[in-house]
């Protein structure tokens, strides 16, 4: 129940078991939360850090230093899930690890994101000292393992941290040789590490830096493919990474498109392909994908969506059938649904409904069998 | 005896039920830290107290030492069945997404699976609350709590029935789902009984083995007196909660329903029907936190499955509510609750007192019929 086991070895299954069924498990949790809450299982089931410094970047952007319960191995360029409770509810999001890989501490940059619940929350409530939960890293956005030929990185606003992973990690190695790298921000104030770039671009002899500001008199405002291939005319012959708003990374791509040189161009994007489904109107045909069975149905007619699932042929779990004893509860990974009680719409990833008391509005995804 | 509520039509019911959805919608939208803040603290001073007890009892000598280690070691199974477990149980904290108080995935320290429970409980009793033949803790099958319950010779005896019950509340309360009396019956064949019995069988073993064979083996010297405090831990949680149980449905003055009276029954009148079937204790923020908030139990009929330490904060506007549309707030001081449920157990060991005139024969009927309740009863979601 509490500790969720990442090794699940037939003997470490047994100690849960008899651990559970004597009711230490909770005992052992809420010890070792106290003792050692580093140590603590977090529910994104790798570890849990502490804030040990943060670095206010930009008047919108933070960086936090963590410092995580055990190592953490990545390679540059990768995120973390990174879990907050923020007011009480457990969330997570996405972040690029800023940080050159090797090191005890890692690091976040965050910006903050207006009406955003969790890096508001980050920049507002989260001090030195506050535990977080972090996700084991993962993405494959990484420099190769030995990098050769030429590098070029194109970032927007807050989509600098990966590549700024990745140039530290190639000072680190002192692998940084022939890199360009064209970064697009509001104003000079709002360049993120603006001062390490400064300095990167003044002491290593092959790095070169543009910076593309909004507010510089006479220039073009955001991505401008004239301005950049004047920038970088030999573009498509680099290993060329990319991270930032999405039309730019758009534009970008169909340069590199335009130039046969796809196969060059990686990108990162922080935000998940199209948040909101298309919307019906309750009742309409949706499909239903369920997760835990990987099958989809299409769940249609009126009434709730326990109502249509079963006239689908499914038997979802359920008692009273009017939303209190809450049988009928799953995780919603995604879509928008509408609370017949509250009549509130929400197409929040990973959200708890109760079945019984929820309508569809898109195509869903649950976790059921 | 107070003063019966007013019989509110469809429309008042259903207007009723609106200024309790909004009161409802008020406090889930201000959900948070706070909340979280509270039932760790409690899950905090619940484990302090169990390892306090534990320790006291395994390395501590004398009658002082044994008094506070079974204390400190009750205490921690009353928070742990009440405030948290019964709590986290009903999804109040399923919100947070702390898989810590995942409602479906907490274990309580008691013989009773969490599995029967949420459907004994959580589903059964809170949506078929005080509907004779439907809701099975009314009586729990063998007291006759209420005068619509048609008397039986076997109720003589029900003083002492209710006795041992509260002396062995937790074993009432973790058989209850298994519907014994329908085997019996021979309503329900054996295997398919025994199928279903195995997890709580299974359960109550391992309680059984940790509380008598595991920690006084661990003690030692010590064994004797660990068992008999892990014994006495579990007679003080059983009697009290029995105690705060019967004190939320069974006084003078609670209604009882029959299938018929709730038939296409509205969210109003559902709201109607919990309020009416429930009363509340009065006392310090301590003793509701000792009844799992449960001497709000007015308040946890009408919203289960919001965080019960706000019960105290929505009670005054409940009542307003009450007063407005003119229906009974049952409360009283635990005492009087108390003595009130006492005096209804052995009065109505007794035939009679005769029923008023509010269709006694369906009463009866409804009494007599089977006392499993399977098939959902659709009661709307809207007015
Ligand atoms: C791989 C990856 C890496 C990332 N790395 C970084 C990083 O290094 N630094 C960084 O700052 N961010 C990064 N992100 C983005 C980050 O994960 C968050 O998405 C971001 O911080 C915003 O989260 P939030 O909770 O603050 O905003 P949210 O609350 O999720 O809201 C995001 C936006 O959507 C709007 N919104 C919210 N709900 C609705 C709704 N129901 N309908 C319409 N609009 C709505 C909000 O107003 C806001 O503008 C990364 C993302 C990914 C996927
Ligand atoms: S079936 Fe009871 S809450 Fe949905």
């Amino acid at each position: 129940m509490f500790s969720k086991t990442t090794t699940a070895s037939p003997l470490s299954k047994a100690r849960d078991h008899v651990l559970r069924r004597l009711m230490l498990d909770r005992q052992v949790a809420f010890w070792t939360n106290e003792l050692a809450p580093l140590h603590a299982q977090s529910g994104t089931g790798s570890c849990r850090a502490r804030v040990g410094a943060i670095i206010q970047e930009t008047p919108d952007t933070k960086t936090f230093v963590l410092q995580p319960g055990r190592a953490l191995t990545y390679r540059a360029g990768q995120y973390v899930s990174v879990e907050v409770e923020v007011n009480g509810v457990r969330m997570h999001r996405c972040y690029s690890l800023s940080s050159a890989p090797g090191g005890d501490e890692v690091s976040i940059t965050v910006k903050r994101v207006p009406d955003g619940r969790v890096s508001t929350w980050l920049h507002d409530h989260v001090d030195v000292g506050a535990i977080l939960g972090l996700g084991a890293p993962s993405g494959d956005f990484v420099l190769p393992t030995d990098v050769t030929g030429p590098l070029l990185f194109v970032s927007g606003g807050s989509g600098i941290t990966p590549l700024m992973s990745m140039a530290r990690d190639l000072v680190q190695r002192g692998a940084l040789r022939d890199v360009v790298w064209v970064h697009y921000a509001r104003s000079a104030a709002d360049v993120i590490f603006g001062r390490e770039l400064a300095h990167l671009a003044r002491t290593q002899p092959d790095f070169r830096l543009h910076l593309c500001l909004d507010d510089e008199p006479g220039a073009p405002r955001g991505f401008d493919e004239a301005r950049f291939t004047a920038l970088v005319p030999d573009y498509a012959s680099r290993a060329a990474f990319q991270c930032g708003p999405g039309p730019m990374m758009d534009r970008v791509e169909q340069l590199f498109d335009a130039a046969g040189a796809a196969g060059h161009l990686k990108r990162e994007a922080f935000v998940a392909a199209p948040a909101h489904t298309p919307s019906v109107s309750p009742g309409e045909p949706v499909q239903v994908t369920l997760l835990r069975s990987e099958r989809a149905v299409i769940a249609r007619g009126p009434g709730s969506l326990l109502e249509q699932l079963e006239r689908a042929g499914e038997r979802p779990a359920h008692g009273c059938r009017v939303g209190i004893c809450h049988t009928c509860r799953c995780t919603k990974q995604s879509g928008t649904v509408e609370n017949l009680l509250s009549g509130e719409l929400s197409s929040a990833p990973d959200q708890e409904i109760q079945l019984c008391i929820t309508r569809a509005h898109s195509d869903l995804k649950l976790d059921l069998a | 005896m107070t003063r019966p509520s007013r019989t509110l039509s469809r429309e008042e019911a259903d207007a009723f039920g609106r200024e309790l959805d909004a009161l409802r919608q008020e406090v889930v939208a201000d959900l948070g830290e706070r909340d979280l803040r509270h039932i760790r603290e409690v899950i905090r001073v619940a484990n302090l107290s169990e390892v306090t007890g534990r320790v006291l009892l395994h390395v501590g000598f004398g009658p002082l030492s044994f008094v506070g280690g079974v204390s400190a070691l009750a205490l921690a199974k009353i928070l742990d069945n009440m405030e948290i477990g019964h709590n986290v149980m009903h999804g109040q904290y399923d919100w947070t997404r702390d898989p810590a108080l995942d409602s479906h995935a907490y274990e309580w320290d008691t013989v009773c699976t969490s599995e029967d429970w949420r459907h004994s409980h959580n589903y059964e009793h809170h949506t078929f609350t005080n509907i004779l033949g439907k809701d099975r803790d009314v009586g729990y099958g063998f007291l006759r709590v209420t005068p619509e319950q048609p008397w039986e010779p076997r109720h003589i005896t029900q003083p002492v029935g209710a006795a041992l019950l509260a002396l062995l509340f937790q074993w009432g309360v973790g058989a209850h789902d298994l519907r014994i009396p329908d085997v019996i019956e021979g309503k329900e064949p054996f295997l398919p009984f025994a199928k279903r019995a195995l997890p709580f069988v299974q359960k109550a073993g391992w309680q059984l083995a940790k509380d008598y064979v595991l920690y006084p083996a661990l003690a030692l010297g010590n064994a004797p007196r660990v068992a008999f405090g892990n014994l006495l831990a579990n007679g003080a949680r059983n009697l009290w909660t029995f105690a705060v149980i019967f004190c939320g449905h069974f006084p003078e003055g609670v209604r009882v329903y029959t299938e018929d009276e709730v038939a296409n029954e509205s969210r109003g009148q559902w709201y109607v029907r919990q309020l009416n079937g429930s009363a509340n204790i009065e006392g310090s923020t301590a003793m509701h936190v000792l009844t799992g908030h449960l001497s709000h139990q007015i308040e946890h009929h009408l919203f289960p499955d919001i965080p019960a330490a706000r019960y105290p904060e929505m009670a005054p506007r409940v009542r307003e509510l009450c007063e407005r549309y003119g229906q009974t707030y049952n409360t009283g001081s635990f005492p009087k609750q108390l003595g009130s449920v006492a005096r209804r157990l052995l009065r109505l060991s007794l035939p009679g007192p005769a029923v008023a005139p509010r269709a006694a024969t369906q009463v009866a009927e409804a009494a007599a019929q089977a006392t499993t309740a399977r098939a959902p009863q659709r009661a709307p979601l809207a007015a």
